[in-house]
């Protein structure tokens, strides 16, 4: 399902500066791709310019395959990182989730429309507060809604940019693991944003590490190197395997070095 | 009976009619107005209309259209400072301010003052002509109409703007067409409840609203029914006293809405059903 998208010697700069330097990389039909890198490296940068929120100063970003987005099926679905919702915004669960539906006219919901709708909410698990006020769910519960409302404009890939973000550890891999089966039953695509490589690690089939004007694409194992990271960080940068888990600290010399928080250290040795 | 006492006079009628039309329309724009949070810009509209009323006193053109003039070039100013910027407060203060100023400079060149003041002010819905019926219903279907067509886009952008930008929706034409719809149902509530007053079928409607539901349809209907609802209270209640009809309105709706404040209140502080014991409790019971 859906079309390969090619990235190819993507240059973007922003307030005076190159975020995204020579940037080229495939995603091919119902990949999930993770993307994982400190703060400020352009993970957003690069979901907006695939959106065409930005333009980039030079490279493209093009669509293969005969069935490269069309009204009924475009090329992208994206959930923004930051979404504040007022804790008393008088809106049902529901509702909000029908917002996504690509069809404007008529103003009322048509029987197909519920049908999608409840299809949606059923696949990400929020269908049993789909009366329930937006403001009074939980972080996990909203995270959820918003790729149900994603998902209502049957997207053929997901831009989900750190769907994760403060939630606790039951409530990421919960959206991960909604995320890798939409991925595996129904093809979706997705290009999946976080800062925790181990959670990213069991679903994702690659995983791109961007730094500021520096990339790595490929699976966990061939990224997540002592001297892969390095060359990205331009410092010492290590990497443990304690067990299943993975750790990335940077060198005790280089502690400046601004590196991708990826769980907390301790917590993950004393977890084994 | 009592009804059709009241309803045997031409201004009472026309009272009937616009004041329902006026009430409909602002009770369903007025929840889009509380969604997007800018009932701050419906407030300064009232006021610019009362600016543009003056200058139509001035001019001897009709003060519905002195009105609308005024209020939709203000949406047309302060929506070009963008997307970005028509939200600050302070844009909107300085386009208010000058209009303000212009509005006094047109009521002190005009010799007709006083009662002219005062009825821009309050409202004059029992002095509302057949023809003004006419453009109030109009104006206020087409409103209507506008709003229907636009519902999804307008409901997604009001409610979720993050999402709405995310998923390609134009947001800056929708913001503009919604200053612009919000203008000309300004103008018209103006003429119902006064400058001063707009705020109470704007905003008090939709705030009962959301109250009471999460339902965006629910909200829209049950604003535009409590509205309705206050008009004619006031109209009825301003027929038989001597006091003024727009202040019977902001009575009935300030009422409906420390009553709904208190409901929802109440249904917060409900306890919620006995769980069923789960099965670990039934374990440790055995």
């Amino acid at each position: 399902m859906g079309c390969e998208i090619a990235v190819e010697h993507l240059n973007v700069h922003l307030g005076g500066e190159w975020v995204l330097r020579d940037l080229s990389f495939n995603v091919k039909p119902g990949e999930f791709l993770g993307i994982i890198g400190p703060n400020g490296a352009g993970k957003t940068t690069l979901l907006r310019t695939m959106l065409g929120m930005l333009k980039p100063e030079s490279g493209s970003i093009t669509f293969q395959g005969k069935d490269a987005g069309t009204a009924a099926s475009p090329v992208f679905g994206y959930a923004p990182q930051i979404r504040q919702m007022d804790a008393d915004i008088p809106l049902r669960a529901w509702d909000f989730v029908s917002f996504g539906l690509r069809r404007r006219f008529p103003p009322w919901l048509s029987r197909q429309d519920h049908r999608i709708i409840k299809e949606a909410m059923l696949a990400t698990d929020s269908y049993e507060f789909a009366g329930k006020p937006v403001g009074k769910l939980s972080g996990g519960e909203r995270q959820r809604l918003f790729i149900a409302q994603t998902l209502v404009g049957n997207p053929q890939v997901l831009l989900l940019d750190e769907p994760t973000s403060n939630l606790d550890p039951g409530a990421q891999e919960n959206v991960a693991s909604i995320v890798h089966l939409l991925n595996q039953e129904r093809g979706i695509g997705a290009l999946f944003v976080t800062h925790d490589v181990n959670l990213i690690a069991r679903h994702a089939h690659r995983i791109l590490y961007l730094t500021r004007g520096q990339y790595a694409i490929g699976t966990v194992k061939q990224v997540l190197q002592s001297s892969v990271l390095s060359r990205l960080y331009e410092a010492p940068v290590e990497v443990l395997n304690i067990g299943s888990k993975i750790v990335v600290i940077a060198s005790a010399d280089s502690t400046r070095t601004p590196i991708c928080f990826h769980g907390d250290c301790s917590q993950e040795v004393v977890g084994q | 009976m009592i009804l059709s006492s009241m309803l045997q006079y031409d201004f009472m009628q026309h009272g009937f009619l616009a004041g329902t039309f006026v009430a409909i329309m602002c009770g369903a724009i007025g929840v889009f107005v509380i969604a997007r949070g800018v009932s701050f810009i419906a407030h300064t509209f009232s006021e610019i209309g009362f600016s543009g009323a003056a200058f139509a006193m001035y001019t001897g053109m009709d003060p519905l259209n002195g009105m609308l003039l005024f209020t939709c070039c203000s949406a047309l100013a302060i929506g070009q400072l963008g997307l970005k910027i028509f939200r600050k407060d302070i844009v909107i203060s300085v386009v208010l301010s000058v209009c303000l100023g212009l509005g006094l400079l047109f009521l002190s060149l005009s010799s007709k003052q006083a009662n002219a003041v005062s009825s821009l002010l309050f409202g004059t819905v029992l002095g509302i002509s057949t023809v003004d019926v006419w453009k109030t219903a109009f104006l206020s279907t087409a409103v209507l109409c506008i709003l229907f067509l636009g519902y999804r886009m307008l409901a997604f952008d009001s409610f979720d703007p993050v999402g709405a930008r995310a998923a390609g929706l134009p947001v800056r034409f929708i913001s503009m067409a919604f200053l612009l719809l919000l203008a000309v149902a300004t103008a018209e509530a103006i003429q119902i409840v006064g400058a001063l007053l707009v705020f109470t079928l704007m905003t008090i409607p939709a705030s009962i609203a959301q109250n009471l539901t999460h339902s965006v349809w629910r909200m829209i209907l049950l604003s535009s029914l409590i509205a309705v609802a206050g008009v004619w209270a006031g109209l009825v209640l301003g027929f038989y006293t001597n006091a003024p009809v727009s202040f019977f309105i902001t009575i009935v709706e300030g009422g409906l809405y420390f009553a709904s404040l208190g409901w929802s209140a109440m249904r917060e502080r409900m306890r919620p059903p006995e769980l069923a014991p789960s099965s670990a409790s039934l374990n440790e019971a055995a």
